[in-house]
């Protein structure tokens, strides 16, 4: 357990909206151990990326507000941190690279001078020069081509397979603990996807950085990850090792997002299976589980309580009726 | 990229040619003009001079010859086209001609005018920058705060009053009722006797509430665009990913969101220029200053067309020239903006 480094404990997240304070997370706890990478999988709005934010606090203020839940951080709950010591976590700590990397890199400063301030603000003990060499040995790390020239390019004059490569670049520079990958494929075409991940993986070999790795894509999941929560409705509803959640998943929403996997095994052409219904609105949630209304094994208790996160086997926990 | 902007350079000429073709021929056009006046006042001259020549023989003053005469001298006994073509050569050799009401050269009547409208304007866009800027991203930083909410009422009031009316209150407030300030003019009576020091402190004291007029107006476009832009890089992905990478929120504001806020600000910088020749009438008026604006206003209503055309070949110019400036302001703040 030693091996632990980030726990989230019950983490709840709540919105400001035109409705009033909605709930986007509730009650999440996982926990991230050194050197591995953990996929949170899970489709749009279902509170990843809002999770993510929360362990780096750029929660978008005032609207988002933590109700309740501990991130530690080792021994420090990052949710207690006074905000004076935030930029001293963010990027040395816990670094964090996001989905769409047209917009996540500033269009109008070099990307050496981009990756140079990362560097810079948390190894201020480098000079100048020094903070420039490590640019460039970053951009080699990240495989660009030519990072001695590349340092003066702008970001539009890079392809978004590049741009990616500068940003985990960036994040990396401080050499962070934790690294949050926030859908960071989902913009790029599929081979390109597939060198993002190949990279990230190789990167993880020489650095041991632990990853959080945000998608909604399974095949991605079952690609670079080692253990991997599912997320449905600001709920996670199931988390195990990969091979465990891909041989045997137990929910039964789990199961229907894999029976919904088009595979080479099965008859060609063939329907793809569906999940019936479609996911409750923020503030219309039931207050029991919140997969009833598309589950095709609702009971009459399901109505009444959300279904606690119950361990089913070495590792792999369920939050499902059926179990419990 | 230099190419482009020689081929702006270039462009100048025609648009030039068209203002200047279309103006030329207006005041060609439009009744009054320079004989006219002199008729006008000879008429008058003949019937104070004496009522002997009577009511009944109110008649043309001059004779057919003399308006003929008048005529060459002032180019009007020319096709429009054939005048234009000389009034251009003249302008080409440096010379704008002679006012027909003064008749000083119009290179010195404009000369004359010039250290006005520098002062007001310079000092205008100071305050505009140096004011507007800082209040924009103050407020981008307070959305929606008591800070945020009172300096935009009093912000939209400046806009929604025009600057004349603005002057002619802040006149009968502060020169008339309360008597802080003067009521109008650059310098005091006695000034020619006083030491610099009150010189320098006596046109600074003509001068506030003039600027103030000339200042209320600019302020709410310049804040607001600051405001806009800036609240919308602060919310901008890069802005997210430099926060994240552990630079403090304000550090991030200003290396990162305010650069790229600047640059609708760049898109009309270069034609600050024309503060060469700026100057609102009305608030000269209000506030008896003899500036460009007055200048050019007179001109017009009293069809001294020298004048007109010899102020609109200065401002067109400076205009053309302001919005090549304006361009290169924003290849130089947004390295995205190439021109071929």
């Amino acid at each position: 357990m030693n091996n632990t480094i980030l726990r989230v404990e019950r983490l709840s997240v709540s919105f400001a909206t035109e409705k009033g304070r909605l709930t986007a997370v509730e009650d999440v706890s996982f926990s991230l151990r050194r050197g591995e990478t953990l996929g949170l999988v899970g489709e749009s709005g279902c509170g990843k990326s809002v999770t993510a934010l929360s362990i780096m606090r750029l929660l978008p203020r005032p609207a988002g507000r933590i109700e309740a839940g501990r991130i530690m951080l080792e021994n420090t709950d990052l949710l207690r941190l006074p905000a004076a010591d935030l930029p001293g976590l963010r990027g040395r700590r816990i670094a964090m690279i996001f989905q769409e990397p047209m917009t996540a890199l500033n269009p109008v400063h070099r990307l050496g001078q981009q990756v140079a301030e990362a560097v810079h603000l948390h190894r201020p003990e480098l000079d100048d020069k020094a903070v420039g060499q490590e640019v460039v040995a970053m951009l080699k790390q990240v495989r660009i081509p030519e990072p001695t020239s590349r340092v003066k390019a702008y970001p539009h004059q890079i392809s978004g397979g590049m741009r990616q490569r500068v940003m985990i670049a960036m994040a990396l520079a401080a050499r962070p603990d934790i690294l949050i990958a926030d859908e960071p494929t989902t913009a790029l075409d599929v081979t390109i996807q597939a060198q993002i991940l190949s990279l990230m993986r190789d990167l993880q070999a020489e650095t041991g950085t632990a990853i959080i790795f945000i998608t909604h894509d399974l095949g991605v999941i079952a690609e670079l990850c080692h253990r991997v929560a599912v997320m449905y409705a600001g709920r996670i509803v199931e988390s195990a090792a990969v091979e465990t959640l891909f041989r045997s998943p137990r929910h039964p929403y789990t199961q229907g997002l894999l029976a919904a996997i088009p595979r080479l095994d099965r008859t060609p052409k063939a329907p793809l299976a569906t999940i019936e219904g479609t996911v409750p609105a923020l503030d219309t949630m039931p207050p029991g589980c919140r997969f009833a209304n598309r589950c095709p094994r609702v009971m009459e208790r399901c109505h009444l309580a959300p279904p606690p996160l119950v361990e089913v086997g070495e590792g792999h926990a369920v939050a499902c009726y059926l179990y419990s | 990229m230099t190419a482009y902007f020689i081929r702006r350079l270039l462009l100048i000429i025609p648009t030039f040619l068209g203002i200047t073709v279309m103006v030329f021929v207006i005041t060609r056009m439009v009744p009054g003009g320079p004989i006219e006046r002199i008729i006008v006042q000879a008429r008058q001259m003949q019937s104070s001079l004496g009522m002997a020549a009577g009511a009944a023989e109110q008649r043309q003053p001059l004779s057919d010859d003399q308006i003929a005469r008048l005529k060459a001298y002032y180019g009007f006994d020319k096709p429009v086209l054939v005048s234009y073509g000389q009034w251009l050569a003249k302008v080409l050799r440096g010379d704008l001609g002679t006012s027909t009401r003064y008749y000083d050269p119009v290179w010195r009547m404009i000369a004359e005018r010039v250290p006005i409208s520098l002062y007001f304007g310079i000092l205008t866009l100071l305050m505009v920058y140096g004011v507007c800027i800082p209040l924009g991203i103050a407020k981008a930083l307070r959305h929606k705060s008591g800070f945020d909410n009172t300096t935009s009422v009093v912000v939209f009031v400046g806009y929604a009053v025009p600057g004349w009316v603005i002057g002619v209150l802040l006149l009968t407030l502060l020169a008339s009722v309360w008597e802080v300030f003067p009521l109008g003019g650059l310098t005091s009576d006695n000034f020619p006797d006083m030491p610099l020091d009150e010189q320098i402190m006596d046109i600074l004291w003509h001068t506030v509430l003039p600027l103030t007029a000339y200042v209320a107006g600019s302020f709410a476009v310049m804040t607001m665009l600051m405001k806009n832009t800036l609240m919308d890089n602060l919310a901008a992905d890069y802005v997210r990913t430099a926060v994240a990478k552990g630079l403090p929120f304000r550090r991030a504001v200003f290396r990162h969101a305010l650069r790229n806020s600047l640059i609708p600000i760049a898109t009309s910088f270069g034609n600050n220029v024309s503060v060469v020749v700026s100057g609102s009438f009305l608030i000269e008026k209000v506030f008896n200053i003899n500036g460009m604006g007055l200048l050019g206003y007179e001109s017009v209503v009293e069809r001294d067309y020298p004048v007109v055309l010899g102020i609109l070949v200065v401002s067109s110019l400076l205009f053309l020239v302001g919005n090549i400036l304006s361009d290169l302001c924003v290849a130089v703040v947004d390295p995205r903006v190439r021109f071929e």
